[in-house]
């Protein structure tokens, strides 16, 4: 586990969030507390509001009720269009299904949001795009298009164009659910990196293994509710809830 | 001319084929006028009609229903009604009415041609606009949310993520639409526009010669649309979105 | 990989996501309607509508002469179009050939062009033996549409048959199916699925298209209507015919595009 600077001030805080979809109880109060420069990983069954969660922080849904602070930014008032494109503009979003737009060649995939929605342009864009390929370890794909890229690469793609818009905040939703065991590594691989360069993330995961290791904190959640937080060593080797304690083992055996 | 024209008419002659209009050069002029009008027609019906199927496309997935309804009912009415009913009404209707309004038809800017593009771009704009919905609302619901992410306005969505894949997703069918655009162009001759199969029309009358006419015009219409399926056929490679599909 | 086989697919029909649709036609009553009194605002509505009254028969019967060509043709058409898409995926070239070309020259010329090839160089009465047959212009015109309707119900036949995974061949021998058996239980029942929804399209496009036979002086509800619009030579009466003769074929033609889309929709599912 990464050495964490004493109590940093917090960037994401969840207040009693509750979300409903009909009838059907989503999220059920749900507290959450992430602070600048760490990594918070969350855990838990299908169908638990893993998923939820993130689309609430970055305004794609909006809670019943509760409040969700990003910074400064009451996520839960948020009305009009143009205050949630504001907000996204500061958060990343990495998806299980990369999502990469399909007309696009990866460098465009990567400059497309820059370009157009930050007004950046276009060569520094391009230049920037460059070096975040490098990153990803892509810098030979720039001109390729998503549909010619394994789903490792098409995943680092995703997250280079996330980091294309400097976010202050990156949404990992089980961004390695849907790759073959082989690509598993490289992905994680470039999230551990942006971890340890201090990088604001919440993962949805179920790499136990990994979480462990990279997480500063760990979240599981169970039928729409925390059931228990706290550091990845404790959490995972001295579960202090019983439903807890029952997740861990069946996920590692 | 030069000499091979009356050569190649001679050697039609022996075949039973008179096309001796060829060599009068005003009923000449006048034929290949009828091809310019019909190329004139085709260019701007086709960029017309276009430019109406996105228009109406974004009008219909607009979630607004105020502007969905009324683009929904002009659809339904274009498409299920005759071309040619729609061109009398156009013409016979609301030209004499617009005559009327301004006082006599030497101020009504609109031609028999012009309103022949009029009524093709509506008509097969619906269509158009038809499959382009379909392939707007064939784009995944994560494509959306992704650029959603990415700080994408609405309008923003629609102009780089949902109409460049709709357009690739339709284009089998905007191209289908366009070739039949093509043919249809043919109705001008309804309301005499002047183009070639009215030219045709007028010179057969005189000579009798209606088969030798027919050939010709179904080489020119056969080399349009044989130009049209080419066109469509190349952008669809350009457009083509290497790993998905063929 | 549920995106890339999400993009990857074909495009849905393009009718699919439209039952709702049926929703619309009061709507489009209403538009037509208000169109109506728009344009003969200022006229007496009763008097105009009463002058349309005494067109009535002679535009009802304009009206049989287009339904009567449509199912002419589409009939005709049917037959042929089976016969050439059956020709078209024989085996042998010199069989196939000439059922290629003919679909590529009577789907790739304009209809309007196809009727007056029929009408001017057809001969006005057949000769049989010592029987002369009257050839009269509207059996033309009907041919001048059966012909590109056979191209087109060609293509749909071709079409639904090359569909048909040769898997399910296979998968009907395993369960002891006879040739003829799976063609009967299997085959056609699939392609009959497949033709469908297309062929009734095309009747609908054909049953638009006769109106172009007004063009080459068949009586039809069109001409009937311009003959009626030039006798009367009133502005409103202008009017009321030719939207008369608009809402007539919307209310033709729509149930058949509406029943098209529910069908095209139930076999997508199944
Ligand atoms: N847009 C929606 N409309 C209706 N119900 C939804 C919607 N999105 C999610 N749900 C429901 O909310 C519940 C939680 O979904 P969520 O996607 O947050 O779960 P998750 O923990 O991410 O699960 P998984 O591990 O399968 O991704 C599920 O019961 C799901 O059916
Ligand atoms: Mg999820």
């Amino acid at each position: 586990m990464p050495l964490s600077p004493s109590s940093p001030e917090p960037l994401v805080r969840l207040k009693d969030v509750h979300l409903s979809f009909g009838r059907n109880n989503v999220l059920k109060g749900v507290d959450l507390t992430v602070k600048r420069g760490e990594a918070v990983s969350i855990i838990g069954p299908s169908g638990s509001g893993k998923s939820t969660i993130l689309r609430c922080i970055n305004g794609l849904l909006a809670p019943d009720r509760g409040q969700i602070l990003v910074g400064d930014t009451a996520v839960h008032a948020l009305r009009s269009e143009s205050a949630r494109i504001a907000l996204r503009k500061r958060i990343g979003f990495v998806f299980q299904q990369y999502n990469l737009f399909p007309h696009l060649s990866v460098l465009e995939n990567i400059v497309i949001a820059p370009v157009r929605i930050l007004g950046v342009d276009r060569a520094t864009a391009e230049r920037e795009a460059g070096e975040l390929l490098a990153r990803v370890r892509l810098a030979d794909k720039a001109g390729a298009y998503p549909g010619e890229l394994s789903g490792g690469q098409q995943q680092r793609v995703a997250i280079a164009r996330a980091l294309a818009m400097h976010p202050e905040l990156v949404l990992f939703d089980e961004v390695t659910s849907a790759l073959d065991p082989e690509t598993v590594g490289e992905v994680l691989a470039v999230i551990r990196d942006l971890v340890h360069d201090g990088l604001t993330c919440i993962l949805v995961t179920h790499e136990m293994r990994f979480a462990e290791e990279v997480s500063h904190e760990v979240v599981f959640t169970e039928g729409g509710e925390i059931v228990e937080h706290g550091a990845p060593a404790a959490l995972f080797h001295a579960p202090r809830n019983a439903r807890t304690h029952a997740f861990i083992n069946a996920v590692s055996h | 001319m030069t000499d091979w024209l009356p050569s190649l008419v001679s050697g039609a002659k022996h075949l039973g084929l008179n096309y001796g209009f060829v060599l009068n050069p005003f009923e000449r002029t006048a034929w290949l006028s009828g091809i310019g009008v019909t190329l004139e027609l085709v260019a701007l019906a086709l960029a017309a009609s276009l430019l109406a199927g996105v228009g109406m496309a974004v009008l219909l997935t607009s979630n607004r229903p105020w502007l969905q309804h009324p683009v929904r009912v002009l659809i339904e009415l274009t498409r299920n009604t005759p071309v040619l009913v729609q061109l009398y009404c156009a013409f016979f209707v609301v030209n004499m009415l617009l005559n009327r309004v301004l006082d006599g038809a030497q101020h009504n800017p609109l031609t028999a041609f012009a309103w022949v593009i009029i009524v093709l771009s509506i008509h097969y704009g619906a269509f158009h606009a038809e499959a382009l919905r379909a392939g707007i609302e064939s784009v995944p619901a994560g494509m959306r949310e992704s650029a959603a992410s990415l700080g994408f306005s609405r309008r923003q969505l629609l102009w780089h993520v949902e109409l460049p894949l709709a357009i690739r997703f339709a284009l089998p069918s905007l191209i289908n639409n366009l070739i039949n655009l093509v043919k249809t162009t043919a109705l001008g001759s309804a309301i005499a526009v002047g183009e070639v199969t009215y030219t045709s029309l007028m010179i057969w009358t005189q000579h009798d010669n209606v088969l030798e006419l027919m050939l010709f015009i179904f080489l020119v219409y056969g080399l349009l649309t044989l130009l049209v399926a080419r066109l469509g056929r190349r952008l669809e490679h350009r457009l083509r979105m290497p790993g998905y599909g063929h | 990989m549920a995106i890339e086989q999400t993009l990857a697919a074909k495009p849905q029909p393009e009718t699919q996501a439209q039952p709702v649709a049926v929703a619309f036609a009061p709507n489009a009553l209403l538009l037509a309607g208000l169109l109506l009194l728009w344009g003969l605002a200022g006229t007496c509505l009763g008097d105009t509508l009463s002058v349309l009254w005494q067109w009535t028969p002679l535009l009802a019967q304009g009206l049989k002469m287009n339904i009567l060509i449509s199912l002419l043709a589409i009939g005709g058409g049917t037959v042929l179009g089976v016969l050439i898409g059956a020709l078209e995926l024989s085996g042998s070239v010199w069989v196939a050939a000439p059922a290629r070309a003919f679909v590529a020259l009577f789907r790739n010329a304009p209809l309007l062009v196809l009727i007056f090839f029929t009408t001017y160089v057809f001969p006005f009465e057949i000769h049989i033996g010592s029987v002369y047959l009257p050839f009269p212009d509207w059996i033309k015109a009907t041919v001048g549409l059966a012909l590109p309707a056979a191209a087109q119900v060609a293509e749909i036949v071709r079409g639904a048959i090359g569909s048909i995974p040769s898997a399910q061949w296979e998968a009907s021998a395993s369960l002891a199916f006879s040739r003829a058996q799976t063609l009967r239980w299997i085959i056609l029942p699939q392609c009959f699925r497949r033709v469908l929804p297309p062929w009734m399209n095309l009747y609908a496009m054909i049953t638009m298209s006769t109106t172009l036979a007004s063009l080459v002086g068949v009586t039809d509800l069109l001409e009937s209507a311009k003959n009626a619009s030039n006798t009367v030579n009133r502005t409103d009466f202008t009017i009321l015919v030719y939207l008369a003769v608009l809402t007539l074929f919307f209310f033709y033609c729509y149930p058949i595009a509406l029943l098209t889309r529910r069908l095209e929709h139930k076999f997508a599912i199944h």
